[in-house]
C-alpha cells in the first residue's frame, strides 16, 4: 500500500496529524492515570496500570508513524468529496439536537433525507416525507408492540395517543 | 373530512390524557435487567389489577441507576406520576459515583422486594462454618480470596460490614470482584477461590445438590430455603438485604405523596403482586412509610462508613 | 431411560402442530429482530418475554429457543449484506461476508452462514444433550489465570485479521484498548477516562462502537467516493447457490467452528464473540488460500458462524446443568425459566426432564426451521442491495441509529455513535484495519481483569499465571503463535509457513 515518497500532492503531511492524533491519545490515559490512587491491593496492580501501559504504547506508535511518514507516504489516498460528509454529519448532529424535542419519527426522518441528500438525491420533498413516514412504521412496531421505548414527540402522541 | 378524522384523533389523544391515574415508571438500567423486570412486573400488575389505567416504562441505563437518578430528580419535581424503580445498589453506587443526586433527592415510597446475601464455600472445602473462616480471616487477611460481585456492591459491602463487626481492619480483606453472579459461582465451584459471597438464590440450587455449603446469611432472619445461620445468630452485627424499592418524584405535596403511596399499597397487597413475586421467585419484603424511611437512612450511614473503611470513598 | 430416550420423548412433545406453530412466530420474529444492528439476541429475547406470558411451558420455551437462535442468526444477514454487524459475535462475518457481497457472491455468503449455523446449531445441540455434564466438570477447571491465558491466545490468533500492514494493526488495536480503559474499573470501582461524565462510567459499548465503524464509517466513506448523484446500485453478479467449491471449502471450516465454539460457549467467561475471533484466526492460519482472506474467502464466514452458533448452544450448558447464566442472553432465558417456577440448575434434570427435554428437542426443531425459512429467503435479502444507494444508506442509518435510540437514547451515547462514525471513516481512508478496534474494546478489559484476579487471589505472586499444566500449555501456545511467523519471516522463509499451512489441512 506504502506509495514511493514524494508521488502525491502532499508528501506526508497526514501522516503527522495522524501521528499526532495518537500521540494526544496516548497522553489522555497516562494524564487520567496520573490522577488515579494506585490501590493495587493484593494484586500489586491497581486500576491505573492499564491506562498506562495502553498511553504508552500509544506514544510508540506515534513515533513510529511518524519516523515512517519520512520514508513513504501512509496510504494512497483517493479524492474524497467532502460535501457528502456534511450532510450525513449534519444530520446525525440535527437528530441528536431534536430527538427528545421533536421524536424519534420527525428526527429519523429528518437524518433519512440528509443522508439521502449525501448520495446525491437532494430532492427533499420527496426523501423527506418517504424517511418520516419509514421512521414512524419502526416506532410503532418499536414502541408499541415491542415497548421499547423510543422517544415520542407531537407526531407520535397527535397519531398513536400519549 | 380530514379535518373531523384529526378532530378524532385529537379528542381521543386528549382522552387518554385525561386518563387520572396514569403513571410513568423509569427503570434506570438498560432493557433486561434486574430493575427493568421490576419496573415492567409493577407496570404489568398495576394495569391488570385496575390501579392505573396506563403504565408506561422508560429506560435510562448508567452508572448503577445514578444517571437514572439523576435524571429523574432533575426532570420530575413536583408530578405525582411519575415514579423510579431503585434498590440498594444505588446507595452503594451514589456513593462510589460521587454522584451529585441522592435518594435525598426523590420521595422513596416502600420497599418492594429483597434478597439476602449469603456466605457460601465449595463442598470440598474445609471450611466447616462461619467462625472458622472468620479465625482464617483474622490469621492472614490476605489468603482468605472472596469471590462476589461488583466493587462496592452489596456483596463487597457485606464482606465490608463483616469484617469490621469481627474485629479485622476492613482495607485489608481480599475481596475478587467478578462481573456477575455467574462468573464469581463458577469460581467458587471451581475452588478458585476461597470463600464466595452472593445472592442467596443464586446458591440455594448448589447446595441443595451439594456442591456448595452455605456458612451464613446477611439478614437479620433465617432465609426460607436454607438452615444457615445469620451473621447476627454468629456473634456478628450485621444486617443486610439487597432490596429493590419503587420512589417517587421530588416535591410532592403530602395529599399527593399520601394518594402513591395508597396505589403502591394496593399493588403490593394485590393478588397479581404477590402471584408474580412467586413466579419470579423474589421474596416479599415489603416496608412502606416511615418505617422504610427510617431503615434507608440508616442504611445509607452504614453504608457511607463501610465503603470509608474499605477506601472506595474517600 | 437413557439420553436418546429422553430426547425422543422431548421430539414428540415438541412436534404437535400448536407448538411448531410457536416455534414458526419464534424463529421469525427472532431473524426479524435479529436483524437490525445493535439489537442482538438478548434485547429480542427480553423484548418478546412478556408476549409468552400468557402461553403454556412448552410453548413458551420453544418462542424463547426460536427467538435465540433466529437472533443469533439474523445478525449475520446484516453483517453480510450491509457490513453492519448486528452483534460482536458477527463482527468478524463482517470481514470477509461483506467482501464476497461486494464482489456479487453475497448469497453463497449468506447460505454458508446460513447452513454453517444450521451444522453447526446441530452438532451443538446434540452435544449438549450427550455431554453437558462433562464439559462443565471442564468448564470449571478455568480459574483466573486459565482465562487470561486464553484471552491471550485469542489476541494472538486474531492479530491474523490485523490486515497488511503490523504497524496499523496495532494502532488500530491500542486505540481500542485505550477505549476500553473508559469506565468504571471493575475491580476496585475506580472511574477511569471518564472526565466526570457520569454517562462514561459504564465505558463504551461494544455494540455503538461496532455499528458506528462500521455502519457509519462505511456510509461516510462510501459517500464521500461519491461525486454527484449516485443512483446505481451493487450488481448481482453469479449465482445465489454455493458451487461444488464452495461446498468443498465450507464443511470443513463449518466442523472446525463447531468445535471451537462448543466449548467456548460453555465457559463461564468465554462467550460467542470470543469463539468467532478464535475461528477466524483458525481458518485463516488452516486455509489453502490464506490470500483470499480480506477479498473474501467462504471459509471466513462459515467458520465463524458456525463458531458463534455453537457458542449460543455452549451457553446452556452452564445454565442448564449449574444454573450459571454467562452471557446477557442466558441471564434471560433464565428469567424465562423462572417464569414457570423453575429454578435451572444441577437438579433441573432430575426434577422437570420432560421440560429440559422438550427444549433441547424444541432447539433442533427450531434450528431446523431456520433452515427452510432462511435458504428461500436468501433471494430476497440479496434484492435489498438493488436498492438504490441513496435510499439504501438512508435505510441503514436510520436503523443504526435505532438500535442506540432505543438501548440508551442519551446524547452522550448517539453523540459517541457520531464520533465514532468520523473516526471509522478516517480509519478506512488511511487504510488502518477496523476489527483490531472492536476487538481491543472486548478483549481488553476481560484479559485485564482476570490477570489482576489471577494475582489477587495470589496475592501478588506473577508465577501463579504458568502455575497449573492448562495455563501455562495455553500461554506456551499464544508464545509459539507469536513468535514462530516471526522467525520465520525474518528469515526469509514465508514459503516454508504457507507450505505448513496446507500441510496441516
Amino acid at each position: 500500500m506504502t506509495g514511493q515518497a514524494g508521488t502525491g500532492r502532499r508528501p506526508d503531511g497526514a501522516a503527522f496529524i495522524i501521528a499526532a492524533l495518537l500521540a494526544v491519545f496516548g497522553a489522555v490515559p497516562l494524564w487520567d492515570a496520573s490522577t488515579i490512587p494506585d490501590k493495587g491491593g493484593y494484586a500489586g496492580i491497581g486500576p491505573a496500570a492499564m491506562p498506562k501501559v495502553v498511553g504508552w504504547a500509544l506514544i510508540a506508535l506515534a513515533a513510529t508513524t511518524a519516523v515512517g511518514a519520512f520514508r513513504g507516504r501512509l496510504a494512497d489516498v483517493p479524492r474524497q468529496n467532502p460535501v457528502p460528509l456534511f450532510w450525513i454529519g449534519g444530520g446525525l448532529v440535527l437528530q441528536i439536537a431534536l430527538l427528545h424535542t421533536i421524536g424519534f419519527s420527525l428526527a429519523t426522518g429528518i437524518l433519512f433525507a440528509t443522508t439521502a441528500a449525501g448520495f446525491g438525491k437532494r430532492n427533499l420533498v420527496l426523501t423527506l416525507p418517504v424517511g418520516i413516514g419509514f421512521a414512524f412504521v419502526v416506532y410503532a412496531i418499536f414502541d408499541r408492540l415491542l415497548q421499547l421505548n423510543l422517544p415520542g414527540g407531537p407526531l407520535e402522541t397527535l397519531i398513536l395517543g400519549g | 373530512m380530514k379535518h373531523a378524522i384529526l378532530g378524532a384523533v385529537l379528542a381521543v389523544a386528549s382522552a387518554t390524557a385525561a386518563f387520572a391515574e396514569e403513571y410513568t415508571i423509569m427503570a434506570p438500567a438498560a432493557p433486561g435487567g434486574g430493575w427493568d423486570s421490576t419496573a415492567r412486573t409493577i407496570q404489568e400488575v398495576m394495569v391488570a389489577e385496575g390501579i392505573s389505567g396506563n403504565v408506561q416504562v422508560q429506560n435510562v441505563p448508567g452508572a448503577g441507576g445514578t444517571v437514572g437518578l439523576a435524571q429523574f430528580a432533575a426532570s420530575t419535581a413536583g408530578d405525582p406520576k411519575q415514579l423510579i424503580v431503585g434498590g440498594y445498589v444505588m446507595v452503594g453506587a451514589i456513593l462510589t459515583n460521587a454522584s451529585p443526586v441522592s435518594l435525598a433527592d426523590v420521595t422513596p415510597i416502600a420497599r418492594l422486594t429483597g434478597e439476602a446475601v449469603g456466605i457460601a464455600v465449595s463442598a470440598s472445602s474445609p471450611i466447616q462454618n462461619i467462625n472458622e473462616l472468620v479465625e482464617m480471616m483474622k490469621a492472614d487477611p490476605g489468603a482468605v480470596s472472596w469471590a462476589g460481585g461488583s466493587a462496592g456492591g452489596v456483596d463487597h459491602i457485606t464482606v465490608g460490614l463483616l469484617a469490621k463487626a469481627a474485629g479485622i481492619d476492613p482495607t485489608k480483606i481480599n475481596y475478587v470482584a467478578f462481573s456477575g453472579g455467574g462468573e464469581a459461582l463458577a469460581a467458587i465451584l471451581g475452588s478458585q477461590v476461597t470463600v464466595g459471597i452472593s445472592g442467596v438464590g443464586e446458591f440455594l440450587p448448589q447446595v441443595e445438590a451439594g456442591a456448595l455449603r452455605m456458612l451464613a446469611v446477611s439478614t437479620a432472619e433465617k432465609w426460607p430455603g436454607t438452615d444457615a445461620p445469620t451473621l447476627m445468630e454468629s456473634g456478628y452485627d450485621v444486617n443486610v438485604q439487597n432490596w429493590r424499592m419503587i420512589a417517587a418524584a421530588p416535591g410532592l405535596t403530602d395529599d399527593q405523596k399520601a394518594a402513591v403511596m395508597a396505589d403502591i399499597d394496593k399493588l403490593a397487597n394485590s393478588a397479581g403482586w404477590k402471584a408474580a413475586l412467586e413466579t419470579k421467585g423474589w421474596a416479599n419484603t415489603y416496608l412502606a412509610g416511615a418505617d422504610f424511611e427510617a431503615q434507608l437512612a440508616k442504611e445509607i450511614e452504614a453504608t457511607t462508613a463501610v465503603l470509608k473503611d474499605i477506601g472506595l470513598v474517600q | 431411560m437413557s439420553t436418546f430416550d429422553f430426547l425422543l420423548q422431548g421430539l414428540g412433545t415438541a412436534i404437535q402442530p400448536m407448538i411448531l406453530i410457536y416455534a414458526l412466530i419464534g424463529v421469525t420474529l427472532g431473524t426479524a429482530v435479529g436483524v437490525l444492528p445493535g439489537i442482538g439476541p438478548a434485547l429480542t429475547v427480553a423484548l418478546l418475554l412478556p408476549v409468552t406470558y400468557g402461553l403454556d411451558p412448552a410453548g413458551s420455551l420453544i418462542m424463547f429457543a426460536g427467538i435465540y437462535y433466529g437472533g443469533m442468526y439474523g445478525g449475520s444477514t446484516t453483517s453480510i449484506l450491509l457490513n453492519t454487524p448486528g452483534e460482536s459475535a458477527s463482527i468478524v462475518t463482517a470481514l470477509e461476508g461483506n467482501r464476497m457481497a461486494k464482489a456479487g457472491r453475497g448469497g453463497p455468503a449468506l447460505a454458508t452462514a446460513a447452513i454453517g449455523s444450521f451444522v453447526a446449531g446441530l452438532l451443538a445441540t446434540l452435544a449438549l444433550a450427550f455431554l453437558a455434564p462433562h464439559i462443565v466438570k471442564l468448564a470449571l477447571v478455568f480459574g483466573p489465570r486459565e482465562y487470561f491465558a486464553l484471552m491471550m491466545l485469542a489476541f494472538v490468533t486474531v492479530s491474523a485479521a490485523f490486515g497488511d500492514s503490523t504497524l496499523k494493526g496495532l494502532t488500530s488495536l491500542f486505540i481500542g484498548l485505550g477505549l476500553a480503559t473508559v469506565g468504571i474499573d471493575g475491580l476496585t470501582g475506580q472511574a477511569r477516562m471518564s472526565f466526570g461524565i457520569p454517562q462514561l462510567l459504564d465505558g463504551v459499548e461494544v455494540t455503538t462502537l461496532a455499528v458506528a465503524l462500521f455502519a457509519l464509517g462505511e456510509a461516510l466513506f462510501v459517500a464521500a467516493q461519491t461525486h454527484g448523484l449516485a443512483d446505481k446500485v451493487e450488481a448481482i453478479k453469479g449465482s445465489v447457490r454455493m458451487t461444488r467449491e464452495d461446498w468443498r471449502r465450507s464443511w470443513p471450516a463449518w466442523l472446525r467452528g463447531s468445535a471451537i465454539g462448543f466449548p467456548i460457549g460453555a465457559m463461564p467467561a468465554g462467550g460467542a464473540d470470543i469463539a468467532s475471533f478464535l475461528s477466524y484466526g483458525t481458518e485463516k492460519r488452516m486455509s489453502k488460500h490464506p490470500e483470499e482472506f480480506g477479498t473474501g474467502a467462504i471459509e471466513g464466514v462459515a467458520g465463524p458462524e458456525a463458531a458463534n452458533n455453537a457458542a449460543a448452544a455452549g451457553t446452556l450448558v452452564p445454565l442448564l446443568t449449574l444454573g450459571l447464566p454467562t452471557t446477557a442472553t442466558a441471564a434471560i432465558m433464565l428469567a424465562g425459566f423462572q417464569q414457570f417456577g423453575l429454578q435451572p440448575g444441577p437438579l433441573l434434570f432430575a426434577t422437570a426432564p420432560q421440560l429440559v427435554w422438550g427444549l433441547i428437542a424444541s432447539l433442533l426443531i427450531a434450528n431446523v426451521m431456520l433452515l427452510v425459512l432462511n435458504l428461500p429467503l436468501i433471494r430476497f435479502w440479496v434484492l435489498l442491495l438493488r436498492i438504490p444507494r441513496p435510499w439504501l444508506y438512508a435505510g441503514i442509518m436510520l436503523f443504526a441509529t435505532l438500535g442506540t435510540i432505543g438501548v440508551n437514547p442519551s446524547p452522550v451515547e448517539l453523540s459517541m455513535l457520531l464520533l465514532f462514525g468520523f473516526m471509522g471513516y478516517g480509519l478506512r481512508l488511511y487504510g488502518y484495519p477496523i476489527a483490531p478496534v472492536v476487538v481491543g474494546l472486548i478483549l481488553g478489559p476481560m484479559a485485564e481483569q482476570q490477570l489482576r484476579r489471577a494475582l489477587a487471589i495470589s496475592q501478588g505472586d506473577w508465577t501463579t499465571l504458568v502455575a497449573t499444566p492448562l495455563a501455562a500449555a495455553l500461554l506456551g501456545i499464544a508464545a509459539l503463535a507469536l513468535i514462530l511467523p516471526l522467525i520465520l519471516r525474518l528469515r526469509g522463509k514465508g514459503k516454508v509457513l504457507s507450505q505448513i499451512a496446507g500441510d496441516s489441512d
